[in-house]
């Protein structure tokens, strides 16, 4: 019977995957509808974007209200280490020739879709409720400080959810389910399909600083705004410094969270105790004036058993979530978003929302947060040696291609191979001139099945 | 290239970006690069980037060892072994059409 649901699609969770879906969807003339447990806007972690994102905010029709934001634009990525401020003087002019130390810029690559040559840097507690609101105005129900708290699929014509409404439960019907829920990972919490990732057990403390002289820390003045990413000479450990807006900076430092661990220190401490191993960045940061207190994040990546089945599929942090290093967690949201709406939008065109149905969501997903993983792997294997494929112009536009975001559709990319036939290079011979620089994280040789 | 002139190319890089010039004189085929700390990972990937750019020689990563960077002398012989070979593999796709 068609009258007997609330929806045709319920959403859980706000984030940039709930509200991409519910526009696709909307403006696709289905209805939605998104539960949201926390009240916008809320602060979030993952303030850097990826050009892969402008295709998506495009179709939605959001990137207009993303544009007048005023949001940093971000033209590209800079690498600096320990290592390159000990160079011999009189080569400093090749500074972008040292290993440790890189930079590039998007627009040195065509990328299909994308029109414009950056993208940006937000204020995610900003950049969520621009994107709900957006949602909300083509046609998407909204309804925040709601929680899900289960999903039954037991009626084969539809996902009854039990929602609560301050003192009450609700149960809300839908034809079928988006579990956008982030790293609460409602649906797969409630299925069993979790599985935590056993080598990128990774940490993150964080906070915004007003003032930081992001100048000081750049090779270039014109390009202080890119987001930066300086190693530690700390095995598997680097800073993030994402500008939000002209004045206030985003930093936060990502290490195993065994170091954390055997730390055994409160956040602030813990902090700036690696910081220090920097003394350029924190001398910096010292100048520095800390705006929000210090914030943890653990809990990093994990991939589901099955991201999809009859009427259901996870999109986003909900789906899988892998260390944090390219900025690809917004873009996975939107790009999960796109991909799944896709298969949702044909689903109800033909009226069976079975799993089978969203077997191209999955695979092309799949395929690119393995691609992704891969990616990182084989990055925190290099450590700063990866500056050396940055550098090299056999290379280069393959790697800016993977730090756009642009790796979803096809096979793994030629780099990814070489990359890994470096580091076992060096890693077999111990009178390798760089062997001393290989990071210690190992991930499993096989690639992950799921 | 002959090996004379790749020598020569060689050590007057090493020579201005690494030994101010090597005023004394001091550098030769034999000096032991590592050991003096003149080739250390950092200028090391200088160099490499010195032998693309200008020798027209990517030195794949197996080789950036202690053996082939001891010194001058052993760095030209693994480039003029590199030329050789990618001249070879020239001439063997040029016969192939």
């Amino acid at each position: 019977m068609s009258t007997d649901y609330d929806y045709d699609v319920a959403i859980i969770g706000a984030g940039p995957a709930g509200s991409s879906a519910a526009a696709y969807l909307a403006k696709a003339g289905m209805s939605v509808a998104v539960f949201e447990s926390e009240i916008f806007p809320r602060e979030h972690v993952g303030e850097s974007l990826v050009p892969a994102t402008t295709r998506v905010l495009l179709e939605t029709g959001a990137m207009e209200a993303v544009e007048n934001a005023g949001f940093p634009k971000k033209y590209g990525a800079a690498w600096t280490s320990a290592q390159s401020r000990n160079v011999i003087a009189n080569v400093f002019n090749k500074f972008s020739h040292e290993l440790g130390s890189a930079e590039i810029q998007f627009n040195e690559r065509d990328q299909p879709g994308v029109d414009r040559d950056y993208t940006f840097h937000v204020d995610r507690g900003r950049f969520d409720l621009i994107l709900l609101k957006h949602a909300e105005s083509v046609g998407a129900k909204v309804f925040q400080g709601v929680r899900v708290l289960n999903a039954d699929f037991d009626d084969p014509q539809k996902v009854t959810l039990t929602v609560r409404l301050g003192p009450r439960e609700v149960p809300i019907s839908a034809r079928m389910l988006i579990d956008a829920s982030g790293r609460q990972t409602m649906l797969g919490r409630q299925l069993k399909v979790k599985v935590a990732d056993p080598v990128f057990d990774q940490y993150a403390v964080h906070a915004w600083f007003e003032g930081l002289d992001r100048k000081a820390l750049a090779f270039n003045f014109e390009k202080s705004d890119y987001i930066y990413i300086h190693f530690l000479p700390i095995s598997d450990t680097w800073v993030w410094q994402i500008p939000i807006s002209d004045t206030v900076t985003s930093v936060g430092v990502v290490t195993q969270k065994q170091r954390f661990a055997e730390a055994g220190t409160d956040r602030e401490k813990f902090f700036w105790d690696f910081v220090s191993s920097r003394p350029d960045l924190y001398e910096a940061l010292q100048k520095a004036e800390r705006v929000r207190p210090f914030k943890a994040e653990g809990d990093y990546s994990y991939a589901m058993q099955q991201i999809c089945g009859d009427r259901f599929v996870m999109i986003g942090d909900a789906a899988r979530f892998v260390d944090p290093i390219f900025s690809s967690g917004v873009s996975v949201a939107l790009n999960s978003a796109r991909l799944a709406s896709r298969d949702i939008i044909a689903a109800n065109e033909a009226g069976d929302f079975s799993r089978e149905r969203f077997a191209a969501y999955e695979r092309v997903i799949r395929n690119g947060v393995r691609n992704w993983y891969e990616f990182i792997s084989v990055y925190y294997r290099l450590n700063i040696l990866f500056t050396t494929f940055v550098q090299d112009p056999r290379y280069r536009l393959d790697v800016v291609r993977l730090l756009q975001g642009e790796l979803y559709d096809d096979e793994e990319p030629e780099v990814l191979r070489i990359m890994r036939e470096t580091v076992a290079a060096v890693e077999e011979d111990e009178t390798h001139l760089w062997h001393e620089h290989l990071g210690t994280l190992r991930a499993p040789t096989a690639a992950p099945a799921f | 290239m002959s090996a004379d002139q790749v020598l020569a190319r060689i050590t007057e890089f090493i020579r201005e970006s690494f030994l101010d010039g090597d005023p004394k004189g001091e550098l030769d085929e034999a000096s032991p690069l590592l050991e003096w700390g003149v080739l250390n990972s950092m200028n090391t990937a200088v160099l490499l980037n010195f032998l693309r750019e200008d020798l027209g020689v990517n030195v794949p990563p197996a080789a950036i060892n202690r053996a082939r960077f001891k010194n001058v002398g052993t760095i030209t012989a693994l480039v003029v072994e590199l030329m050789d070979a990618s001249g070879a593999a020239r001439l063997e796709g040029s016969e192939a059409r």
